[in-house]
């Protein structure tokens, strides 16, 4: 087992008591893997302090607010692929049967493309797959690290360090779309703006568009075809 | 030869080879795009189920099902089919169903549940040494603590829980509450059990179990019409969709059916295509204004001065000038018309007073049972007076002639209607009758007629017993007069001229609703003429935008009024269809047992939710509106002048209104005081009561003893959607940050209540403990302190019903619930079980003592001819008769899971039954044995059915009813036959052997059996139709009369001008004031705020869906007209904030040519957790549409122990109307999405290392 994917795993899952406790060993795993460069090593030493130390309520307050309760940080994968579309009960479908075909059975209560989920996968699979899947992933991965750092959240450096064990960079363009797209960022207002913004409706073709046949044809439209009386003379 | 001519290079044959003599090839093409097809549209399973929301739709759906999880879903189309002729029920759906699946794995899923952290850290702490009880008891009285997590209500700061854990607070604060306070002080709030009856039951079993309160909807949602009781002595009851395609002329009065019943508008459509011509009468231009063949768009508020000019119409020229002869017969026979009222001789004038009764005459007319309730009328043939059958008077306490046969002491009669067509009268006289167009605030028209219209009516002199002689009018010749109509009787104020100014003429109408009087009496020709051809096929389709109004009953007996004068009531394509709020649970009398526990314990405790939100809410502590200003200027005399709260208490204590909580002693300490005394209870609680010793609760509701303790709120959105005065709510029953802008009565030295006891400082958050269940995190979990996850409605199983079609279907789990949720049943039934666990510590066998007012369908709703009241000694304190009555109910609390979870003995010792009739049910309860299996482990519950799951209550809901079980339908007919004399059981006999079962229905919908809780039939060959059965059956309405009641005879419709019909302007709320418009000065405008319902959502349901958010715009927005906008320099999108004293909303703006110039819409319900920036107004995140609001309640709502005006759980009561309410409107200066935690401290990650 990937003792490190295991452990991020872990980072991201609902904080518990027993979580805590395991923190010293896990902030052990972390700061062993050499595939983490140093910086990246101690990028993800302050939430493993914060979830050795601080208290366990302040923690689920935290983690309830950021994880349960923000759509845009959301730890289901597919909500920011799919998001409401019917297409997301297909994709939970095909990774459900992934997990099968790889001889193990989900039993938890989350749904598969729940991320801690996904991880603990991972850690049971070749490093090259491992390295594949979180490439896939990488815009997510990055997207959701941005959203966090602007919260000042340092569960950020979590996903980070995906990044970083995937060995890929994320896309830029898909990246700055997902943080572009109708995002629950209120802070950004212009961008709120423009998704607000309604396009102006016309009827029937434009005039003064490049198609010449219509023009034509509304031109003659204009000529009535029997003339008023007093124009006949 | 080379090869190299013969063979292709750049191409290859399709074909490899043939079959069938060459009729067959195999080709090469690649196949597998197939297995793409394939595997989209593979799946393990289909299931059927729908979308238990507060929506009349009802549809089926075929839910799909791939590896345990939801993949898509489609509309069912297996409906059983109409009769030839008539198009079907189906396809029905639409794009918010359609759009559901999403809830199921949304982000917004309330995952496990939530218990506020602040609360849960101090529990566990406690919970270290001390039990559960202990452990709640300690959390309430330590100030601080309570504090910490109360003042922290809807500002986050959730943490997870099991299951455990949270029902074990949940149990600890129930048991505490009822122990230290009462078991009435845990209320429960849940809507419309029509759309999931087997959920809504799990909370109201489990509450009626434990003697908590389950408080009422369809009143509170102001959805029920007052009128429908006041006339019909029948909640609600409407023809089904199907039937609108045997109309023959469509009013759609303030329905926007395209947008708001979209599954069936297609019937709206295909009768079209028969000829059936539409009217379509709303202010706006709503998508069903497109379907009209004319549209009339009278100011919104003013529908009454139209329905009363309309009236004026027909009742000139199908019942004066020229009697049609359909509708005179019907008049006579079905309306109270042909009976007599006394005319009161007040200050030397005439007003309409009682109806003449048996006992007003000497030898009481020989009627020996109840002659105090059986009305009179003249018999044409012989002249008498005679006591026609059918009256209430016949319903208790004698058999047989309690019908509509036009007979007296078994003699036939043919009732007079009139005095004037034979000049058989004795003198004309003028009477007065109040007109209140004079009232109207300056956003209305203001009539300059006087206060008090006289107008001459022919009378009749009748010697009484007492020896006075009096002079009588008949119903028909009153209401002629309140018309305003000139029968060659002189006076002033009658009219011949439909162009005079008068009330109520159409010209007259044209000044105040702004239709041109040529289109009112178009109309109104138009319709009564459908009608007299047709024998009644006129129809009104009428919506929630006439029923929210304060004067609502004026809307509604207005256009009661014209179906009744042209015979439409009861007719198969007439009648009023009033589809608001989904109030037909089909098989009510078999589900009643189950959601009030009716197996264990009688009776439960019900409480209006209106008068119980009204007074907890503290909303009664900012009443700009007194009783004064609503008052008739022809009331009789008395102490009119006091508030509205007041006027709740005296109908509480005079048995009318029920209580919540009750007494304010807590009745289990009662119930041992009264076993000390020896005295029987109803005896020593009336004792008490005299010698004030015992108070009742109402006359204190801010006593820290009075408060609602607990709240569970389950498959309802209470504080994000219904919850009218939103901000009182959040102010003071719940103790958090609000947005009241306005000061209460004590701080602006206004006049307080006499009656209910004032405190100078309100108290602020009366609730120990909010707990909400749902699927998603709505408005009013966000300020619960437990959430519960539920299962949704792919994930469990239940059923379903609608006024809209006939059938019964079910929810199904297509899934186990996601995450950690459970269905409704499971959760209260866990929570009953933990229940059981810790509330020995402190309750055992306990004697309760429930507080019942006079009810409806019962002999109680004749105990009251005449308005008394105990507490000024007008007469004795008689529980039962001048009081409410006081039951003993035993609470055996550590059985309570036991209880739960099995059928109890009562069904078999008392029957089951409703509306007025009980049944022997020994062998359905035995079948229910055979079906479900029976309990096999000691104790109480051993050899009694089984209800472990939702499907074993399915069951018993289906086994119990008559519209699911023909052998109960036919019982059910036969008991009915005692009272009327006639032959009823035909109506089901044919589905005698009929017994639907769960899995027929999870087979296909059924078509319910025809049943007498109902007032219409199932047969082959009429559509459902209300009143069916009145008119065809002759069964009478459940009334006075036993008539459709056109006139209200009780003292306090009287007082408040509401013995007739009449136009009365929306009232002034005052709620515009020069303190709180903080923009005097600045571009604003003053707009008349409407919330009608809306097209991406029902109710707050899917409107926090993103594809119904992009089809809307994406969060709130209000719509206002393009003058408007241009008055308070808006244009289209920009953000407002619209406020009163009531507080403050945000939203984006639609200008549209749409809205009529005065009015502000904003659809209900959209909720405050997608886009609403902050209030600049409040310093708060903006409210929803009811922060603006404030429920106000109405004296004649209170009524009871009076026939059809007496109380019945959601049939009658005060109801929480809305749309007289003004706002000020003005641009934003600056959006504010206050998108940082209210405290830094609590919420922000911890900084650096």
């Amino acid at each position: 087992m990937d003792r490190t994917l295991k452990s991020l795993s872990l980072l991201l899952s609902y904080p518990t008591v027993e979580l805590q406790q395991a923190m010293p060993e896990i902030g052990g795993i972390l700061a062993a893997d050499n595939r983490l460069s140093g910086p990246m090593q101690s990028a993800l030493r302050p939430i493993v302090k914060a979830l050795e130390a601080r208290d366990i309520y302040d923690l689920q307050e935290e983690y309830v607010m950021l994880f349960d309760r923000s759509r845009t940080l959301s730890l289901n994968l597919f909500e920011h692929i799919h998001g409401e579309s019917r297409d997301r009960g297909g994709a939970m479908v095909s990774l459900v049967e992934t997990y099968r075909e790889a001889g193990i059975d989900p039993i938890s209560s989350e749904l598969p493309d729940h991320l801690p989920v996904l991880l603990e996968y991972l850690s049971l699979q070749s490093a090259s797959e491992m390295r594949e899947v979180l490439a896939d992933a990488a815009h997510i991965l990055e997207t959701l690290n941005v959203r966090l750092t602007r919260r000042e959240s340092n569960y950020n450096a979590v996903f980070a360090a995906l990044l970083q064990l995937s060995g890929a960079t994320a896309d830029q363009g898909a990246v700055s779309e997902m943080l572009a797209a109708p995002d629950d960022d209120p802070t950004d207002l212009e961008a709120l703006d423009e998704i607000w913004q309604e396009s102006e409706v016309t009827f029937g073709p434009d005039p003064n568009a490049g198609c010449p046949q219509v023009r034509d044809m509304l031109t003659k439209m204009d000529v009535p075809i029997n003339p008023a009386p007093a124009a006949a003379e | 030869m080379s090869h190299l001519l013969d063979r292709l290079n750049f191409f290859q044959s399709k074909e490899l080879e043939q079959f069938s003599d060459g009729w067959g090839q195999v080709t090469r093409e690649n196949r597998d795009w197939e297995d793409v097809y394939r595997n989209r549209w593979r799946h393990d399973k289909v299931v059927r189920s729908t979308h238990g929301v507060n929506c009349t739709g009802s549809c089926s759906w075929k839910i799909y099902v791939k590896s345990g999880i939801v993949t898509w879903e489609t509309q069912q189309t297996d409906y059983p089919r109409t009769r030839a002729g008539i198009p079907n029920h189906e396809p029905r759906g639409c794009a918010r169903g359609a759009s559901y699946s999403w809830y199921l794995y949304s982000a917004n899923r309330v995952k496990n549940p939530l218990i506020r952290g602040k609360m849960m850290r101090a529990w566990r702490s406690l919970r270290k040494t001390l039990t559960p009880i202990q452990a709640w008891t300690k959390l309430q009285n330590d100030p601080i603590l309570r504090a910490s997590y109360v003042e922290s209500r809807g500002m986050g700061g959730f943490v997870r829980a099991d299951w455990d854990e949270a029902t074990e607070i949940i149990a600890a604060a129930n048991a505490y509450t009822a122990k230290t306070y009462g078991p009435d002080r845990v209320f429960g709030f849940s809507p419309i059990p029509a759309m999931s009856m087997v959920s809504y039951a799990a909370g109201s079993r489990y509450l009626s179990l434990m003697g908590g309160t389950c408080m009422s909807f369809y009143d509170w949602y102001c959805d029920l019409p007052p009128a429908s009781p006041q006339t019909w002595g029948e909640q609600t009851d409407v023809p089904e969709s199907a039937d609108w395609y045997n109309a023959g002329f469509l009013l759609l009065w303030g329905s926007n059916v395209p947008q708001t019943r979209t599954p069936d508008a297609h019937f709206y459509t295909e009768v079209r295509y028969r000829g059936t011509k539409s009217a379509v009468i709303c202010p706006d231009y709503s998508e069903a204004a497109k379907f009209g063949d004319i549209w009339l768009a009278p100011q919104q508020g003013t529908d009454a001065a139209l329905a009363m000019a309309m009236g004026h119409v027909i009742l000139r020229e199908y019942h004066l000038d020229r009697q049609a002869p359909y509708f005179e017969d019907y008049a006579r026979k079905y309306t109270d018309m042909p009976m007599l009222v006394v005319l009161d001789e007040q200050d030397g004038k005439l007003v309409p007073g009682r109806m003449l009764r048996a006992d007003d005459f000497k030898g009481d007319l020989g009627e020996k049972n109840n002659p105090d309730w059986k009305t009179v009328a003249f018999d044409e043939v012989t002249g008498n007076v005679v006591v026609p059958n059918g009256s209430i008077g016949f319903r208790w306490g004698e058999e047989g002639k309690w019908n509509l046969e036009e007979r007296a002491k078994k003699k036939d009669v043919k009732l007079r209607l009139s005095h004037i067509l034979e000049d058989d009268f004795d003198e004309i006289v003028g009477v007065d009758f109040p007109f209140f167009g004079g009232q109207a605030t300056e956003n209305f028209v203001k009539c300059d007629h006087p206060d008090v219209l006289t107008r001459n009516v022919t009378v009749k002199k009748v010697k009484l017993a007492d020896g006075r002689d009096v002079l009588v009018a008949t119903v028909f010749d009153l209401f002629c007069a309140n018309y305003g109509l000139d029968r060659g009787l002189g006076g002033k104020w009658a009219s011949k001229d439909f162009a005079e100014d008068l009330p109520y003429t159409p010209a007259w109408a044209e000044k105040i609703t702004g239709v041109s009087a040529d289109k009112i009496i178009a109309v109104a020709r138009e319709f009564a003429g459908n009608a007299e051809k047709t024998e009644g096929k006129s129809m009104v389709i009428l919506g929630a935008g006439l029923n929210h109004w304060y004067h609502m009953d004026m809307n509604y007996r207005g256009i009661i009024n014209m179906l009744v004068m042209c015979g439409c009531v009861g007719k198969e394509g007439g009648g009023w269809a009033h589809y608001v709020g989904q109030e037909k649970l089909r098989p009510q009398t078999g589900w009643q047992p189950l959601a009030f526990a009716l197996d264990w314990n009688r009776p439960p405790r019900h409480m209006n939710s209106t008068s119980a939100w009204y007074a907890h809410s503290d909303q009664w502590r900012y009443e700009t509106l007194s009783a004064g200003e609503i008052l008739s200027p022809t009331a009789p005399k008395g102490d009119w002048d006091i508030s509205l709260i007041d006027y709740n208490i005296q109908a509480e204590r005079m048995g009318w209104l029920p209580s919540a909580p009750q007494l304010k002693t807590n009745p289990l300490e009662v119930a041992k005081a009264a076993k000390e005394s020896g005295k029987p209870i109803p005896e020593y609680v009336a004792e008490q009561l005299k010698s004030g010793d015992l108070e009742m609760s109402c006359e204190d509701p801010d006593a820290p003893e009075n408060w609602p303790r607990n709240l569970f709120v389950w498959r309802s959105n209470l504080l994000g959607s219904s919850g009218k005065g939103h901000e009182y709510f959040l102010k003071h029953l719940l103790g958090t940050q609000h947005g009241v802008l306005g000061k209460d009565l004590g701080e602006e030295g206004r006049v307080k209540p006499t009656e209910a006891k004032w405190h100078d400082e309100a108290p602020k958050g009366k609730l120990d403990l909010l707990v909400t269940i749902d699927f998603r995190m709505s408005t009013t979990c966000v300020y619960s302190d437990i959430v519960l996850p539920t299962a949704s409605w792919y994930e469990k199983d239940d059923l379903n019903t609608s006024d809209m079609h006939p059938f019964i279907h079910p929810l199904q789990a297509a899934v186990d619930p996601a995450y950690e949720s459970k269905s409704d049943w499971e959760i209260f039934k866990a929570i009953a079980k933990k229940f059981s666990e810790v509330a020995p510590e402190i309750l055992g066998v306990e004697t309760d003592i429930v507080q019942l007012p006079l009810l409806h369908d019962t002999p109680g709703e004749l105990a009251q001819p005449h308005v008394k009241d105990w507490k000024k000694d007008e007469c004795d304190l008689i529980p039962g008769k001048t009081a409410p009555n006081y039951v003993a109910v035993e609470r055996d609390y550590p059985n309570l899971y036991k209880k739960f979870t099995s059928i109890g003995p009562l069904l078999e010792k008392l029957g089951n039954g409703g509306k007025g009739i009980n049944w022997n049910t020994e062998v359905e309860v035995q079948h229910l044995r055979d079906l479900n299996g029976v309990v096999t482990d000691e104790g109480i519950s051993k050899g009694q059915p089984k209800l472990n799951t939702a499907i074993e209550a399915a069951e018993m809901i289906l086994m119990l009813a008559p519209e699911t079980n023909g052998e109960v339908a036919v019982k059910a007919w036969h008991e009915l036959e005692k009272p009327t004399g006639r032959q009823h059981a035909h109506l089901a006999e044919g589905a005698h052997h009929t017994k639907i079962r769960f899995r027929d229905v999870a087979a296909q919908p059924r078509k319910i059996i025809s049943s007498p809780t109902w007032s219409g039939i199932e047969s082959e060959e009429v559509c459902y139709n209300a009143g069916y059965t009145n008119v065809h059956e002759l069964i009478p309405w459940r009334t006075l009369t036993g008539r459709q009641q056109l006139y209200q005879d009780h003292l306090w419709m009287r007082a408040f001008g509401e013995g007739f019909v009449s136009y009365r302007p929306p009232v002034d709320l005052k709620t515009i004031t020069q303190a709180v418009n903080s923009d005097e000065g600045q571009p604003h405008v003053v707009l008349n705020f409407i919330t009608p319902h809306q097209k991406w959502g029902i109710h707050s349901t899917y409107s926090d869906n993103l594809m119904m958010l992009t089809l809307n715009r994406g969060g709130p927005v209000v719509w206002m007209s393009e003058i408007d906008a241009k008055k308070a320099g808006l244009v289209d999108n920009d953000w407002i904030e619209a406020y009163n004293t009531n507080g403050a909303l945000t939203a984006r703006v639609v200008v549209s040519q749409r809205i009529k110039e005065g009015s502000l819409f904003m659809y209900h319900a959209q909720e405050k957790i997608v886009n609403t920036p902050g209030s600049e107004k409040t310093g708060h995140r903006g409210g929803i549409h009811n922060s603006v609001t404030r429920a106000i309640l109405k004296p004649t709502h209170m009524i009871g122990g009076y026939a059809q005006l007496s109380y019945g759980f959601n049939y009658y009561g005060t109801v929480g109307s809305n749309r007289d309410e003004f706002v000020i409107v003005r641009k934003m200066k600056n959006v504010d999405w206050m998108d940082t935690p209210v405290s830094e401290a609590t919420t922000k990650v911890e900084a650096g290392t």
